[in-house]
């Protein structure tokens, strides 16, 4: 079994095919971006985009993954250049405590992709299963309005 | 490196017994100590080598921003670029600081800092490079980090944003280390306030899931009086299989006397047996016909961080290592040195930012579990609670119930009369044993349960008291504390005071107020929300705007004004909001906005969605689809403005939300002629 993390192939290990793929992210191969925040789905702070879609990596199950493309957030930056999301996050000063930003941006970039130019409605619909506590909302629309017009 | 020599940290002597009568000894719980810092101290937070700075936060991040706005204060103070000084989070190497709680880190710990960054400056500039700094505290008036301009009012990009969007490991959780295992410990589902442990389980077929690494009974102190099993294994994932397999029964020593959590607190029926005795304002209302007379109440709430609290343990050399997400590593400390017979000084705790806390991360729970795996196997352990353990094993927002009484002549409140029944807050059955509860209940009552009791305006003949009830579930310091359902409570029998007398609530509200500041709040917030103005008619929906002010701890005041939007089902939806706050000198405007605009969303929360569901004396949440949070589609446009000032920094993390939740409240009042009295209000209650 095998997988595309962030461009290169990895072999997922046979004893963590039936973690959770959250699990096989943070603990196997080290990249902690993506948080535990409910492990059923619900808050999307382990938001990652398989296949050009954004899912929840604490439902899926690591083999599940074989043959498929995963983008987390550490995947997102060239080098030291920002993606056009992350960059719009630190000019609206978007996060306070920041647990659930790396599901957010990764929202936010797989809505880009999907919808260069979004209305409010867009975004919110889009991002209205990104749960966040300290209230960061309206950053995250005016980021994400302001990152469209980069993308 | 010129550093002033630490002080000693204060330590030893905390596990003492004391008779409590009867001959029964009862351990004295370790309680946090909660020590202003001082210019001496300062001295600590800041360090310098070869034109480098490094602060050493004395505060916990968690997303209140503070590691900027602090660095924004030793920049200025120091006079040196921002690219010189790095911020790093502490750990009790250092002397104690206190809690990061009561929205403190810039009103008591900026002035100190400047003190200590002005004394370093001046000690490099007459060339001392080596030895100690003595700090003699200068006027305010000359610390150069209490005067607007420069970094002080502006908004630099925020200490570790960078690693928020690289998805940098931050946070406990994200702490790896070689040979690390993963556990958890295993609790009863019944109420914490009664004894339960673990009973019978099935250790063989535990042992044939995939991962298993052990079963640990010695598994440190009880959460409240729920005794656990521990479960080790080396992927976290199998650690629900494992928990499974255990097939675990409890021993559960009955059901606690106040399973009906809303009986208990229930302040009619307490009023009905009494007066209550903690006083907090002492008027002698006359008796007589009230003509506002209105029951309240506001139900138990989690605050529902987004991370689960988390903490790694080490033990390496006889040297317990614990990295927590917290907002007292000091305290973490001294209880997991306490619960463990360890000597203080081979127990060292690294503070990591923290995942939201909202005041719900003050006590030590998920770190001595992990301390206690850690002692069992000798390997790193890491433990991340589940969702449904937040809401079963912390602590959460007392239930408030609130009898609420006015009477009005000639335009004004004469008399006042506010009754509560609630929970502890300050002094949580977290923490604090019931045998101790008693003591504090008898002579100190609970400053968290009366914050914002004291209503902020003149009001004649005014009474407020309350009283407390130790519940089946824990409760504790919640954003805002009191503050948030107290005034929410006022600003609604305001409002309808005021529509008592036929004056304008904004216009009632002043004629009421004292303090010049909380004046200029209401009329600026008046001023940007166009109060007075009438929305245009929508087909189909019932509109409102009401509006708010209150004092949060004597010194920041806000105001607010809401429009909402009632459908004939009795869906409300918030349409707009503004907030004008007054929280001092700012140092950094735009994360004290963000503050003010977290409030405001706790705001529509608090009056739309806020309930943690109990049954049996024990949380019945499991998800967040039990106890919902805001989301991004019900936030509408806000608007905040900060009011430019030169009194000294003042709190900013907790204000708004003093207000939000009443301009909400009376908006909807406004809109259905309904007052709202049941939180989170209910749509067959709205419904035409």
């Amino acid at each position: 079994m095998s997988f595309i993390l962030n461009g290169q192939s990895h072999d997922i290990p046979p004893d963590w095919a039936d973690e959770p793929l959250l699990f096989l992210l943070r603990e196997n191969f080290a990249l902690t971006g993506a948080k535990f925040g409910c492990g059923v789905g619900i808050c999307g702070a382990c938001t990652i985009i398989v296949d050009g879609v954004p899912a929840r990596a604490c439902i899926i199950r690591a083999g599940d993954v074989d043959g498929l493309s995963v983008r987390t957030i550490e995947g997102l930056a060239k080098g030291d250049v920002l993606h056009p999301v992350q960059q719009a996050w630190l000019d609206h000063g978007v996060a306070q405590c920041g647990y659930c930003q790396a599901g957010q941006i990764m929202s936010a970039v797989a809505l880009l992709e999907q919808v260069p130019e979004p209305s409010t409605d867009d975004i919110d619909a889009a991002m209205d299963a990104n749960l966040c506590r300290c209230g960061t909302y309206p950053r995250i629309r005016a980021a994400i309005l302001s990152a469209a017009e980069q993308v | 490196m010129r550093r002033r020599a630490f002080l000693a940290a204060a330590s030893g002597g905390l596990v003492v017994l004391i008779g409590a009568g009867g001959g029964v000894w009862s351990r004295v719980p370790v309680i946090p100590k909660r020590p202003d810092p001082d210019a001496g101290q300062a001295l600590g937070w800041i360090a310098h080598m070869d034109g480098r700075f490094t602060l050493t936060l004395p505060r916990a991040e968690m997303g209140q921003n503070i590691a900027t706005a602090l660095k924004q204060i030793v920049c200025t103070e120091l006079g040196v670029e921002w690219d010189t000084v790095d911020v790093v989070l502490h750990t009790t190497d250092m002397p104690r600081v206190k809690a990061t709680v009561g929205s403190e880190s810039v009103m008591l710990f900026a002035e100190p800092l400047a003190q200590a960054c002005a004394a370093l400056r001046e000690a490099l500039s007459a060339g001392h490079v080596a030895g100690q700094v003595r700090v003699t505290p200068r006027p305010r008036a000359d610390l150069r980090a209490f005067r607007a301009g420069g970094l002080i009012g502006s908004s630099p990009e925020i200490t570790q944003g960078r690693g928020i969007v690289f998805g940098a490991p931050l946070y406990a959780a994200d702490v790896r280390l070689p040979g690390m295992l993963y556990g958890r410990v295993l609790r009863a589902p019944a109420s914490v306030e009664v004894q339960t442990g673990p009973l019978r389980w099935n250790p063989d077929a535990a042992r044939a899931v995939s991962g298993f690494v052990a079963v640990v009974e010695e598994c440190g102190p009880p959460i409240g009086q729920a005794q656990g099993l521990g479960i080790i294994a080396d992927r976290p994932g199998t650690l629900d299989a494992i928990a499974e397999a255990l097939a675990l029964e409890w021993s559960v020593a009955g059901q606690h006397p106040r399973s009906d959590i809303a009986r208990a607190i229930d302040v009619d029926a307490r009023l009905s047996t009494g007066a209550l005795p903690h006083v907090v304002l002492d008027g002698a209302p006359d008796d007589g016909l009230w003509d506002v007379d209105m029951r309240l109440d506001v139900p138990m709430a989690a605050h529902g961080p987004i991370e689960p609290r988390a903490a790694v343990a080490s033990l390496q050399d006889g040297a317990l290592q614990v990295w927590a997400g917290t907002q007292d590593a000091f305290y973490i400390r001294d209880f997991i040195a306490d619960a463990f017979g360890l000597p203080v000084k081979t127990v060292t705790v690294q503070s990591c930012r923290i995942g939201g806390a909202f005041g719900g991360k003050t006590i030590c729970t998920v770190e001595a579990e992990a301390a206690a795996l850690t002692l069992a196997t000798g390997n790193p352990v890491k433990v991340q609670w589940t969702r449904a353990q937040e809401y079963a094993l912390g602590f959460h927002r007392p239930p408030s119930s609130h009898r609420i009484r006015a009477r009005v002549a000639q335009g004004r409140i004469t008399d006042w009369d506010h009754a509560q029944m609630s929970s502890h807050i300050m002094f949580t059955a977290a923490v604090v044993p019931s045998w101790m509860q008693r003591g504090t209940d008898m002579f100190a009552g609970d400053g968290g349960v009366a914050r914002g009791m004291a209503a902020p305006y003149v009001l004649g003949r005014a009474r407020a008291a309350y009283d407390t009830v130790r519940l089946p579930v824990h409760t504790g310091p919640w954003r805002g504390l009191g503050a948030g359902p107290n005034a929410l409570a006022i600003e609604s029998a305001m409002h309808e005071a005021a529509l008592v007398a036929g004056i304008d609530p904004l216009a009632f509200r002043l004629a009421h107020i004292a303090d010049p500041f909380l004046a200029a709040v209401l009329v600026r917030a008046g001023e940007i929300a166009a109060w007075g103005h009438v929305p245009a008619p929508v087909q189909g929906l019932r509109l409102g705007r009401g509006i708010a002010c209150g004092t949060y701890k004597d010194t920041s005041h806000a105001a607010a004004v809401a429009d909402v939007a009632v459908d004939s089902q009795g869906r409300v939806r918030v349409t707009q909001m503004w907030c004008v706050h007054d929280c001092g000198l700012v140092i950094n405007p735009d994360q004290v906005r963000a503050q003010c605009e977290g409030n405001l969303i706790w705001s529509l929360g608090m009056v739309l969605s806020d309930d943690l569901p109990t049954a049996a004396g024990h949380v019945a949440a499991q998800t967040f689809a039990d106890a919902p949070i805001p989301r991004m589609s019900d936030v509408p446009p806000i608007t905040v403005e900060l009011i430019q000032s030169d009194r000294p920094p003042q709190g900013a993390g907790e204000t708004a939300i003093v207000v939000a939740p009443g301009a909400i409240a009376n908006a909807i009042r406004a809109a259905t002629g309904r007052r709202p009295v049941r939180f989170p209000v209910r749509a067959e209650d709205l419904a035409t």
